[in-house]
């Protein structure tokens, strides 16, 4: 017999109740058990940063810890962003404008290093953005029109 | 009033779906009831499989089949030939007698694939694929391609012929022996390109279906709807007909989604169970199952006389192709054009093998040849401007191919040819001024006090096919509905079109508003689907815009011939075909291989620091004319992302194997470039030289940004540093090396 463990977490502001095995990793949890795959996974090991949520507000990779973790907790993903179908955030709205995004893939987990990187920093400097994408791989775009995005969101923002 | 959606940067139109999440890509698709698989790979690179048992996992909790080679009924595939096994077993022949009878028994590469598991969960899945027994006799590897070449070699395929040469192209234009004697200056080196890994950040994934119409059909990532469906009804042996591929959202593709990878199994499994199926494979599965960029050896004699005219190239290249065909015989027909760069040369003898290994297989990656040749051509072309005294682009001006020039195929280059312009745009705008005096000349090697940081700046050019052809008639579906009473309210275009990343959707809709004078607003497109719409041929070689552009013309002009015609709803279907092409002369390369060409040129500025070896790119300018920039914005977006996935190729990604075994088989030991990694500065000049069949004068984009830049650094590289590097990634170590610093 496997052991479960229980979890219980607010996600995106709802709350959810689930026995899952402990060796479970949040980004799988939240893909397959709550559906949602907005959340990427893109190297299993804490590389590519797609996976990336908010934590109790702050970025995490959900490929970086379990589930079992997460409980008690609050956590954002992109499917909470926006606050409504016709009201995406101000940074969805500038990746969306400013061709922050070719595949795709990596986006959510951009987004999600971003927010809380423009809420201690709302006027940041090229280099402080380009520093706080270190973290993050992108394939396709070479990353500049991600800058003029994340640039025009603070704009938004502020 | 003429519309003006050509030359706007609308916002992509899956840009919302994937911003807020909602994207479906293959990993996220999920049914009632489905199944999960997991592969059984190989991990060894080259043995014969005695056994398989699988009766262990067939015991094991959840499970629900087991397939391996015997359940396969044509048990064989690949784009180009079907020398590759689905499922690699004992089971010589393919249950169906159909085929050409692939030695299954053989495994090539530690991506052959074994058998596969279908169960009710995942971890299932995976735990029953450790209960598979194989038993092997393994075989001697073959890990070079000059080794494979040797008459007493192994053979790979051995119904495939008695050498493991699996492509051989000849170009011979006039007579080199004779120009050598004639040229004032000849330089002759011998590079090396490494392998590069796509590494698309969403991993291979898909899910299977029988569809309402009682088809199997497979929702996964892959570049051509109709070239997926087809490999996968031939090994499924049933009729296309039978089996449907849908493309969810894709997660980029730049080549490596152009082979099959877990379409097939997915399919079989479908088939046979009548269940959905869904797979997703790791990242390390991703890199050690899917094609490579060829690692190639090119070897060059290149002369030119004292007034800086080219006059002879001798080339021998060899593409390392791997264990199977996959696009070896095409990467390496673009190798053999480009072999003599963007130049005219009177006297050209090249000759372009592809060889079989135990290695990953050689496979599409944007480019598609052009970067290995042109790293050597665009090298040859440098060191002689240097040993000649002249100017890099002075000299790159006075040999460029213009209208009417011959290339190595005895044939011109389409018009209009503009090399001139873009290596002028390139110049112009980096501000490039010639050097009174080559800095290298005189210099007595590198390590003779060089200081800590050194600066230098370097220049190359490069060109590109639009489109596959070499004798292929290139052909493009489109269907144009138009609805409305008095005026058009209404617009479905069809296309199967891929959507990469590169944001084909995107410009189609322009193209197809523009053809009807309408906003791209009221334009809907249908798309991805190989059971409602026509052959769209591949999103690679840079041909989709050009070529969906001009079935969207076709089919829109047809559709208004309709509604002017008083027709509700109006709709028309068109295939547009490409001027034709020859395939290449089997002695002498003599033909007309492609309809259209695109032209590209990069001056770059390098920092090199001699006491760590490593390499900063400081600016970059690159020049693409890609004859008209349907929606600039996202041309320049596949320029900065072609220019960075080329410093990944050139700088950061060291893809290392071992007697066929991949060791760089992680993210986190495959080094793709961060945005602290790239080069600080692209700046993008567009050039717009129309193609005269282009759609709205469009050639192509996809390749172009990364074609200069890897001859571009190494030129830079030596113009600070005094040292010449004929192999890549130019990691510390290398560089470290070449300075003679360890």
């Amino acid at each position: 017999m496997k052991q479960l463990c229980a979890v219980n977490v607010t996600v995106n502001g709802v709350s959810y109740q689930r026995e899952v095995e402990p060796r479970l990793l949040l980004s799988d949890f939240l893909r397959h058990e709550l559906n949602l795959t907005g959340t990427h996974v893109g190297c299993e090991h804490g590389v590519c940063g797609a996976c990336t949520i908010l934590f109790d507000g702050q970025s995490v990779r959900s490929c970086l810890i379990f589930a079992v973790q997460a409980d008690g907790h609050s956590v954002t993903t992109v499917e909470g962003l926006a606050k409504s179908v016709d009201q995406l955030h101000p940074l969805q709205q500038a990746f969306w404008e400013a061709h922050g995004l070719q595949c795709g893939y990596c986006t959510p987990g951009i987004l999600m290093t971003m927010i809380p990187f423009l809420e201690e920093n709302p006027n940041p400097t090229e280099m402080e953005i380009r520093q706080a994408l270190s973290g993050n791989l992108c394939r396709c775009t070479g990353y500049q029109h991600i800058v003029d995005a994340v640039k025009l969101a603070a704009e938004k923002m502020r | 009033m003429a519309s003006q959606n050509i030359g706007q940067s609308i916002p992509r139109i899956d840009a919302r779906s994937k911003v807020t999440g909602q994207a479906p890509y293959p990993g996220d698709l999920a049914m009632k009831g489905m199944l999960h698989m997991k592969v059984l790979f190989a991990e060894r690179p080259h043995a014969r499989v005695k056994s398989v048992d699988t009766s262990q996992a067939e015991a094991a909790p959840g499970v629900v089949a087991v397939y391996t080679a015997k359940d396969v009924p044509v048990n064989e595939y690949g784009l180009q030939i079907p020398d590759q096994p689905v499922l690699c077993g004992p089971t010589l022949t393919s249950p169906s007698g159909r085929g050409d009878g692939v030695r299954a028994d053989i495994v090539r590469f530690v991506g052959d694939q074994i058998a596969v598991v279908a169960a009710q969960t995942e971890v299932q899945a995976d735990a029953a694929v450790k209960l598979i027994r194989v038993e092997y006799e393994d075989l001697p590897i073959l890990s070079d391609p000059v080794t494979a070449m040797k008459a007493d070699a192994p053979i790979l395929h051995p119904d495939r012929g008695d050498s493991n040469v699996c492509v051989h192209y000849k170009i011979r234009k006039g007579d080199v022996e004779d120009a050598f004697a004639k040229a004032d200056v000849i330089v002759e080196s011998e590079y090396h390109t490494p392998v590069q890994e796509h590494a698309y950040l969403q991993p291979e994934a898909g899910l299977s279906y029988i569809d309402e119409d009682g088809r199997v059909t497979i929702a996964s990532g892959g570049q051509w709807t109709h070239a997926d469906r087809a490999g996968i009804a031939h090994a499924l042996g049933l009729p296309e007909e039978m089996v449907r591929v849908v493309y969810p959202a894709i997660g980029g593709a730049f080549g490596g989604r152009e082979d099959l990878s877990v379409q097939i199994v997915l399919a079989l499994a479908t088939w046979k169970l009548q269940r959905p199926v869904k797979i997703i494979w790791s990242r390390r599965e991703s890199i050690i199952g899917h094609g490579k960029r060829h690692p190639v050896t090119l070897k060059a004699k290149w002369g030119a006389t004292k007034d800086g005219k080219l006059i002879a190239a001798e080339n021998e290249i060899i593409g390392d192709g791997g264990a199977y065909m996959y696009t070896s015989n095409k990467v390496l027909g673009n190798s053999a054009i480009t072999s003599t760069g963007p130049y005219f040369i009177p006297n050209v003898k090249t000759d372009v093998y592809g060889v079989y290994t135990n290695n990953v297989p050689g496979a599409a990656f944007r480019g598609f040849g052009a970067p290995q040749a042109l790293y050597m051509a665009e090298l040859q072309v440098n060191k002689l401007a240097e040993k000649l005294g002249m100017d890099p682009v002075e000299f790159r001006l006075k040999n460029a191919l213009r209208d009417g020039d011959t290339m190595g195929v005895g044939t011109p280059a389409p018009n209009p040819c503009s090399v001139v312009e873009v290596v002028e745009a390139a110049r112009d705008k980096f501000g490039w001024k010639k050097k009174r005096r080559p800095k290298a000349a005189g210099r007595g090697g590198a390590k003779n006090g060089l200081p800590p940081i050194v600066r230098g700046r370097g220049f190359a050019a490069g060109f590109k096919n639009v489109g596959f052809s070499f004798g292929y008639q290139e052909n493009c579906w489109a269907k144009v509905e138009i609805h409305g009473n008095g005026k058009i309210e209404h617009v479905v275009l069809h296309h199967a079109s891929a959507e990469v990343g590169q944001g084909t959707h995107t410009v189609m809709i322009q193209m197809a508003a523009q053809a009807l004078d309408v906003p791209t607003n009221i334009v809907e497109l249908k798309t991805s689907d190989s059971a409602t719409q026509g052959n769209p041929g591949s999103v690679s070689a840079s041909r989709m815009t050009f070529m969906a552009g001009n079935a969207i013309k076709g089919a829109a002009e047809a559709a208004l011939a309709k509604w002017e015609a008083e027709e509700r709803p109006a709709i028309a279907e068109f295939k547009y075909l490409a001027p034709r092409t020859t395939h290449m002369d089997e002695e002498t390369g003599f033909s007309t291989p492609n309809f259209a060409y695109a032209y590209s040129a990069q001056a770059v500025e390098v920092e090199v620091d001699t006491e760590t070896g490593h390499v900063r790119v400081l600016r970059v300018v690159a020049a693409d004319d890609v004859g008209k920039a349907i929606n600039p914005d996202l041309v320049i977006g596949q320029v900065e992302g072609g220019v960075v996935q080329a410093h990944g190729y050139a700088v950061t990604e060291n893809f290392i194997t071992k007697d066929g075994r991949v060791l760089t088989d992680q993210f986190s030991n495959y080094l793709l470039p961060t945005i602290l990694d790239i080069p600080e500065k692209v700046e993008t000049v567009l050039v717009e030289v129309p193609d005269p069949n282009g759609p709205w004068g469009a050639r192509g984009v996809g390749e172009l940004p990364f074609l200069p830049y890897a001859p571009a650094v190494a030129a830079a590289i030596h113009d600070a540093t005094g040292v010449w590097i004929n192999e890549f990634p130019f990691t510390p170590e290398r560089v470290l090396r070449a300075l003679g610093k360890i």
